[in-house]
């Protein structure tokens, strides 16, 4: 009985024991593998504690493990993170608000595609926080004013100045015009619909054989066209072949044309016969010699 | 004038009263402390004691711990309004129970199975002299009957706890993956966020101190028990009664003093 009551206030406490230490390092370190360290330097953390969360593009990669305030006034965080993820080199960290409640997170923003990653124990550069809510208030704040004079100067132009007192006539005149041209379009709708109507009228009155006959004659028309064009073509063909002997000074019009010798020779006779026609004229006789008997 | 040397007096008897009741404890918790100078006395029936407040209240502790863990899950989160990040749920689970309701509570339940049984154990040897005959037979009644308890109870009440801590936040997760919207990484996350081991030591502490409590005053309600059967009776309700006032102030000394240190 003794030995039994040894062996079962052993075995609790045992138990007991484990579940204490495995229990405390599973919450503290994320278990007995709890990866590997890396490092920050904050200049603020407001609200970052031991256990928060380590996303790596979204993901969450680890936890924050410690949070030490060094006397240079800035916040060293150490996170764990786990094994089987890499941080990018080009990574830059930076809290993040995790809910609107002041719980915070660390994102870890990969500035771009990166096969290299940085090697454990290293420390991670801070990029540009998010603005937090006292910087958002702050914005609201200028949106508002300036929401504020847009609505004050609003205010001046349209009412004090009686502007909206044209804004209303404006929109009575645009009414009064829309009703014109409503009523013009109308007019005009009736118009065509008359229109249409004598149109369908007129074609319903062509006789459809005649308008056959007249389409084969101008089918036939056209091929006679078609024909002259075509000995046209051939003609204007050969009349082109002509002038290109011509103008290249083959053959006797080509030559006539194109070789000035030709030409010369033509004017030297001309001189010789017109000489001789008035020599002719001066002295008939010396070349008609006429007897009659 | 008559009325004023009767209050004065009245006064005088009730402080003497209270001061009378404390000296007897502390020479009470003196015997104690003497007889752990014959640990052939006390050591066996420590094993003994150690048995009967810890082993055979492992069950019930685990059960009033998993229905504490189910509750308090499913109320957090059906008490959070939209927009928390359900992580929440995780942490102020742990808070609560490693915090305060897993040692209060195993303390309480503790009190009522082991407290009075201690007090009507003694108390029934009291009324029917065993413990006068232990001093004839020159043994020490206190190192024999009261010292194994206290320190039975001293060593069993934070192995129960962390039974009972472990119990209720199994008991937690179980209750919110089955009938809640929260998942296992949001109850981890929770869980992990803002921890410190102290937090863990804080609730051992709460469990140690609570141990004495039970132990020293069940102890000492049936070391000097009279009157017999009815005496008996009277000094369990007693002794019942007075732990779990002791376990309740003793909770808001403990937190009172260490709760700046528990924050992350």
């Amino acid at each position: 009985m003794k030995r039994r009551d040894n062996l079962l206030v052993g075995s609790l406490v045992l138990v007991a024991t484990l579940i204490l230490l495995g229990g405390t390092i599973w919450l503290a370190r994320g278990g007995l593998k709890s990866g590997y360290a890396m490092y920050s330097r904050f200049p603020w953390g407001a609200g970052l504690k031991q256990g928060q969360p380590v996303l790596l593009a979204g993901v969450n990669v680890g936890f924050v493990d410690r949070v030490e305030l060094i006397p240079d006034g800035t916040l060293v965080v150490t996170y764990k993170v786990q094994s089987q993820y890499r941080i990018p080199v080009g990574t830059t960290a930076t809290v993040q608000a995790n809910g609107i409640f002041g719980d915070q997170q660390i994102a870890l923003t990969p500035i771009r595609a990166s096969t290299q990653s940085l090697p454990e124990g290293d420390t991670i550069p801070v990029g540009i926080a998010a603005p937090g809510i006292p910087q958002l208030l702050s914005k609201g704040d200028s949106v508002a004013a300036n929401a504020l004079a847009l609505s004050a100067g609003l205010r001046t132009t349209f009412v004090d100045s009686g502007g909206i007192n044209e804004i209303r006539a404006t929109i009575k005149e645009m009414s009064r015009l829309l009703t014109q041209v409503s009523a013009v379009t109308a007019q005009q709708n009736r118009q065509l619909t008359l229109t249409q109507a004598s149109l369908r009228r007129t074609l319903s009155s062509v006789d459809s054989s005649k308008v056959d006959s007249t389409v084969t004659n101008l089918r036939a028309a056209s091929a006679n066209l078609e024909q002259l064009s075509r000995e046209f073509k051939a003609t204007n063909t050969q009349v082109q072949t002509l002038l290109d002997k011509v103008s290249t000074g083959n053959g006797t019009a080509g030559r006539l044309l194109n070789d000035p010798a030709v030409y010369e020779q033509l004017q030297v006779t001309m001189r010789r016969v017109d000489s001789l026609l008035i020599d002719i004229k001066a002295n008939p006789r010396k070349y008609i010699n006429l007897r009659i008997f | 004038m008559f009325g004023m040397d009767v209050a004065v007096r009245l006064a005088e008897r009730r402080t003497a009263g209270i001061l009378r009741a404390i000296g007897k404890r502390a020479y009470f918790f003196r015997d104690i402390m003497r007889g752990l100078r014959e640990p052939g006395t006390w050591i066996p029936e420590t094993i003994r004691q150690m048995r009967t407040i810890g082993v055979e209240s492992v069950p019930l502790a685990c059960i009033v711990a998993a229905f504490l863990g189910g509750v308090t899950a499913f109320q957090t989160r059906y008490q959070l309004f939209p927009g928390v990040q359900l992580s929440v749920v995780g942490l102020i689970i742990r808070q609560s129970i490693v915090l305060e309701l897993g040692p209060l509570l195993t303390a309480l339940v503790l009190t009522g199975r082991v407290g009075a049984r201690m007090t009507a154990e003694i108390g029934t040897m009291r009324v029917t002299e065993q413990i006068d005959a232990l001093e004839t037979l020159s043994f020490d009644p206190v190192a024999y009957l009261a010292l194994p308890r206290l320190l039975a109870a001293l060593l069993m009440l934070p192995v129960l706890t962390i039974l009972a801590n472990a119990t209720a936040i199994f008991s937690a997760w179980a209750v919110l993956v089955t009938a809640t919207d929260v998942r296992t990484d949001d109850f981890v996350a929770g869980l992990r966020l803002s921890f410190t081991e102290f937090q863990v030591v804080y609730s051992l502490i709460k469990a140690f101190f609570f141990g004495f409590a039970i132990a020293f005053v069940c102890a000492y309600e049936g070391y000097v028990t009279e009157a017999g059967a009815e005496g008996v009776g009277r000094s369990t309700a007693q002794a019942v009664v007075i732990a779990s006032v002791s376990i309740l102030v003793l909770d808001a000394v403990v937190a009172a003093v260490l709760a700046p240190f528990i924050q992350a």
